[in-house]
């Protein structure tokens, strides 16, 4: 019996992140990802012909809310961004490095553009691989240290992000200027989605340098919704709707270490088990899940999570 | 208690109202009209009113500039009186009752319609050429009896009804008590000569008026479409078919709230319904007045009204509770109402003079759609049509002569001037087009061309079509800061776009748009869209494969396809596919009124009609969201938009 293939008219946005020297750049390596046109790792019925990637996040500032488990693998690498991210490049083997400026916040440290953009530039020379750069959330703020990070990151190809519908123009004008690649973020909608896409495009930004951000939730935590959000987009993308077709972007960290079930200590619950699996177990569930929706660029926290996760993209790549 | 005596300006009207009562309180008790959409809550700053003499106490609002509080501007529904008081109404917060502007002239003449009015001999009915029957709700014949004598001594009555029978081939089933018993004397004063008017009251045609002499040549009714946010009526000559006038006005509900939920909420408080039946009813008598008497009509020669309107309004219209329709399953009091006395519901024609309701399709599927689907013909043709009735409660029929469906979106007044800054209808004043050149300026054109006063729904979206391509506003409605013109500017913290400046217009302000006036636009459009897009895919067809699609509402005296399509708002097809209709729901009404016949087309159209629940649609959420962008999110589905 002959299965029945689906044959797909569109394909997802290859693109790339990092530049080596003779791109302008100073990184050794450089990730594309996407290109897929098929569902994801349904081989037999197109191609993917860039597997997925995990980026490490490291903060500019140490963080507060992380519990000890996740904190401990890194020691005190976390007072130090540029240390942080050789440890995750060194140590744990990451292929892209996620710097998120959360200490710019105005209400959670207000650190200044210039100090971001010297800091960039330390993470720069402290590591070899691609950065993603982040702001901290607040737009007015994000918006001044951005572009500023951004030229000091010029020429190395990152991805910053977050544009979201509302604000977009700023970013997208500085990673324009500086030969940058743009998440556009969507609060899980589809239409809010695409409509980032064409804003972000109609000021001349090219599609095949934008990542979607389709906001996600971790497991138990509206992982499902996210889940079909993305499905969708990437069915609309697959029947080429060129709006839509770019890699995704998901957060695992962030969502998998904010649920309670992640975070709470062994003597506060004993019937849910020891607490230095458990976390890990989350965020790594979480990720499979993400995997299996299209994301592309998984960023996340955990070293142990990280390689159980390398582990199982292997496994659904090998069967390639 | 002390006293204080109020004079309104320029009505000159006054009031003697106690110390410490509410301005707008008691504007409404002396009968001056200000406008107030939120009923009195100081937020929606429309009642602004100037204090010229007097004591009065204001509480402080952001709705008054530091300008006009100079000029003892004040919100009236925020101020109390501490003495006599002179208060000067401006124009913007003054209820204009105005003419809709020789709607005949404009409205394209849809094939099927009732013909022409043709002569019409001794005031006897004739059977019309054209598909409606002239049959309107109330005919007046004349009748002279033969006196009767010994050898024909058949009753009064029956004498009456025998002479009518023989003449007129109408056979009559019944007269009110009250008739039989004026009878006997009135036949014998009035030398047996007398007009008669007859009823349609359902299947029965009843007398229901019995006058000495000849009046059968003054025979009127009035043809009303009751809207959320406005009310027309229509004088026509039941005889001749003519139309005499047509006016148009704010419903004075407006000021217990904008939306029919808000009413229907408003209605359950203490003598709220009371309050929005009187409103409604003083709308009517006023335009009823005022048409009569400009056309040197007596009150009592009219005696037969139509109305047309959305299911809230005609419960409100009627004083029915409208409580049950907002309540889970969503079911109204009656869609189909009988024909009553126009008396019992306050209104002030003929004291026996008729009302008739045009019947509903569901709760929020009313008789003005079914009003519409009539005037346009769609029940008669085999080509398919779509209906868009563009108003606060959007109105959307689908179909032909073999089927029909219809829906709701609530879309919001938008498209009527209400809930935007410098919106107004569609009167004397109101920028209807607006093109904007290359410096980045607008230029525009109002009704009646005179001076600027605000912006009504064509003007709206010509704005915003212009504002699109010129990159003053983008896709999502956001204005463009970095555009090259200093008529973008930032005011109370949010963006805005200069229309016309101050020295031009005739308000006193600058005529701008604001981005919050654009979300409401972009929600009201979506509304629409987003209701007919699902309405279509619900039988497995798309726009394309429509053949006609009708446009009606309140834009005035035009709309701009090409800048509705630009914006979204109408889908991107064949624009030889589209007809502005104008107000369909008050054609309807006439050609109702006219044709009593038609009444059961109409009742059969509402029966005939599915009514599509949007909100129990899963797709319809969705859509909605991808409609809120100028002119879509799926921007594929507008090819010719570039």
């Amino acid at each position: 019996m002959e299965l029945l293939k689906e044959k797909w008219p569109g394909k997802i946005a290859e693109i790339t992140i990092g530049a080596t020297n003779a791109e302008g750049g100073t990184r050794a390596s450089k990730i594309t990802v996407g290109g897929e046109t098929t569902l994801p790792f349904l081989f037999h019925e197109g191609d993917m012909p860039n597997m997925p990637r995990i980026a490490m996040e490291v903060l500019d500032t140490e963080p507060v809310d992380w519990p000890e488990v996740l904190k401990k693998p890194f020691g005190d690498a976390l007072k130090d961004p540029a240390k942080w991210a050789v440890k995750c490049q060194d140590e744990f083997k990451a292929e892209i490095i996620c710097v998120k400026l959360a200490g710019t916040h105005p209400d959670f440290g207000n650190k200044s553009a210039e100090d971001s953009a010297k800091l960039i530039k330390d993470v720069l020379q402290a590591v070899k691989v691609p950065l993603i750069i982040l702001g901290s959330g607040d737009d007015e703020k994000d918006n001044i240290v951005l572009s500023k990070v951004s030229q000091a990151a010029k020429g190395e190809r990152c991805l910053l992000g977050d544009a979201t519908e509302k604000n977009y123009k700023t970013l997208t004008a500085s990673c324009l200027a500086d030969g940058h690649n743009i998440i556009a973020e969507s609060p899980i909608d589809i239409n809010i989605a695409k409509q980032a896409n064409i804003l972000i495009s109609e000021m001349g930004f090219p599609l095949d340098k934008i990542v979607i951000n389709p906001t996600i939730g971790a497991l138990g935590y509206g992982m499902e919704y996210a889940y079909s959000i993305m499905e969708r987009a990437r069915y609309a993308a697959l029947i080429d709707d060129k709006m839509l077709s770019m890699p995704f972007i998901a957060f695992i960290g962030q969502e998998a270490w904010r649920a309670k079930e992640a975070k709470t200590l062994f003597s506060q619950a004993p019937e849910w088990g020891e607490e230095e699996s458990r976390g890990i177990l989350w965020e790594a569930s979480t990720a499979a899940c993400m995997l299996q929706a299209g994301a592309d660029i998984l960023v996340m926290r955990h070293p142990k999570a990280v390689d159980v996760t390398r582990g199982y993209i292997g496994k659904l790549m090998g069967n390639k | 208690m002390e006293k204080c005596k109020i004079i309104f300006k320029p009505s000159n009207k006054t009031i003697e109202v106690r110390k410490g009562a509410d301005l707008l309180a008691s504007a409404v008790a002396a009968g001056v009209y200000i406008n107030s959409s939120c009923g009195g809550e100081g937020v929606c700053g429309r009642c602004k009113v100037v204090i010229k003499k007097g004591k009065f106490q204001t509480e402080p609002t952001g709705r008054i500039t530091p300008e006009e509080k100079k000029k003892n501007f004040c919100l009236a529904c925020l101020t109390t009186v501490e003495g006599n008081l002179e208060v000067y109404i401006p124009p913007q917060s003054r209820l204009e009752l105005d003419k809709t502007k020789k709607e005949q002239a404009r409205v394209y003449r849809l094939k099927g319609l009732y013909s022409e009015s043709a002569e019409v001999d001794k005031g006897k009915p004739i059977i019309d050429e054209g598909i409606f029957t002239h049959s309107p709700v109330s005919t007046k014949v004349y009748a002279e009896l033969p006196r009767p004598t010994l050898n024909d001594s058949v009753s009064d009555y029956e004498r009456l009804i025998r002479e009518i029978k023989s003449k007129y081939k109408i056979s009559i089933m019944q007269a009110g008590l009250r008739n039989i018993r004026r009878l006997g004397a009135l036949l014998r004063h009035s030398d047996w000569k007398v007009t008669v008017t007859l009823g349609k009251r359902n299947e029965t045609t009843e007398i229901v008026i019995i006058e000495p002499g000849n009046t059968s040549k003054q025979n009127y009714g009035v043809a009303f479409d009751i809207g959320t946010t406005t009310v027309s009526g229509q004088l026509v000559d039941l005889n001749t078919k003519k139309v005499l006038g047509t006016k148009g006005t704010h419903n004075k509900q407006v000021m217990f709230g904008d939306d029919v939920i808000t009413r229907i909420m408003f209605a359950t408080e203490e003598s709220g319904l009371e309050r929005l039946h009187h409103a409604v009813i003083d709308n009517m008598n006023s335009i009823i007045k005022e048409l009569t008497e400009e056309h040197g009509v007596a009150l009592n020669n009219v005696t037969g009204v139509m109305c047309a309107g959305n299911t809230t309004m005609m419960h409100l219209l009627l004083r029915v509770d409208p409580t049950y329709i907002r309540k889970e399953p969503y079911v109204s009091t009656a869609n189909f109402v009988p024909v009553i006395r126009a008396a019992e519901s306050g209104i002030k024609i003929h004291p026996r003079g008729l009302l008739a309701c045009i019947p509903g399709v569901s709760t929020y599927v009313g008789g003005d759609i079914v009003a519409g689907v009539i005037a346009c013909g769609i029940d008669n043709e085999e080509a398919l049509t779509l209906l868009l009735d563009i108003g606060t409660n959007g109105e959307i029929a689908f179909g032909n002569k073999e089927w029909m469906a219809c829906c709701s979106a609530s879309a919001g007044p938008a498209f009527e001037g209400s809930g935007v800054s410098c919106g107004m209808r569609a009167i004397k004043g109101a920028i209807e087009r607006v093109e904007i050149d290359a410096k980045l300026n607008a230029k525009v054109k109002t009704i009646a061309n005179s001076k600027p006063m605000g912006i009504c729904g064509s003007g709206y979206i010509d704005l915003l079509a212009q504002m699109l391509k010129k990159d003053i506003m983008k896709r999502d409605g956001r204005l463009n800061a970095d555009a090259k013109t200093k008529k973008i500017r930032k005011k109370d913290g949010e963006l805005e776009y200069v229309v016309v400046p101050k020295n031009k217009a005739c308000c006193g302000y600058d005529i701008v748009i604001k981005e919050s006036d654009i979300e409401n636009i972009k929600r009201s459009k979506g509304a629409i869209f987003s209701a007919a897009a699902i309405l279509v895919k619900k039988f497995n067809l798309t726009f394309d494969q429509i053949d006609k699609i009708y446009i009606a509402g309140g834009f005035g005296t035009y709309l701009d396809i090409e800048n509705a399509v630009t914006i979204g708002l109408l889908p991107d097809v064949d624009r030889k596919k589209f007809k502005f209709v104008g107000n369909s729901s008050l054609i309807g009404s006439r050609e109702i009124l006219l044709s009593y016949d038609t009444m059961k087309k109409a009742e059969d159209t509402a029966r005939k009609m599915t009514y599509v629940e949007l909100s129990k649609d899963p797709a319809y959420m969705d859509e909605y969201i991808s409609s809120l962008f100028f002119p879509h999110t799926n921007l594929e589905k507008f090819p010719s938009v570039k």
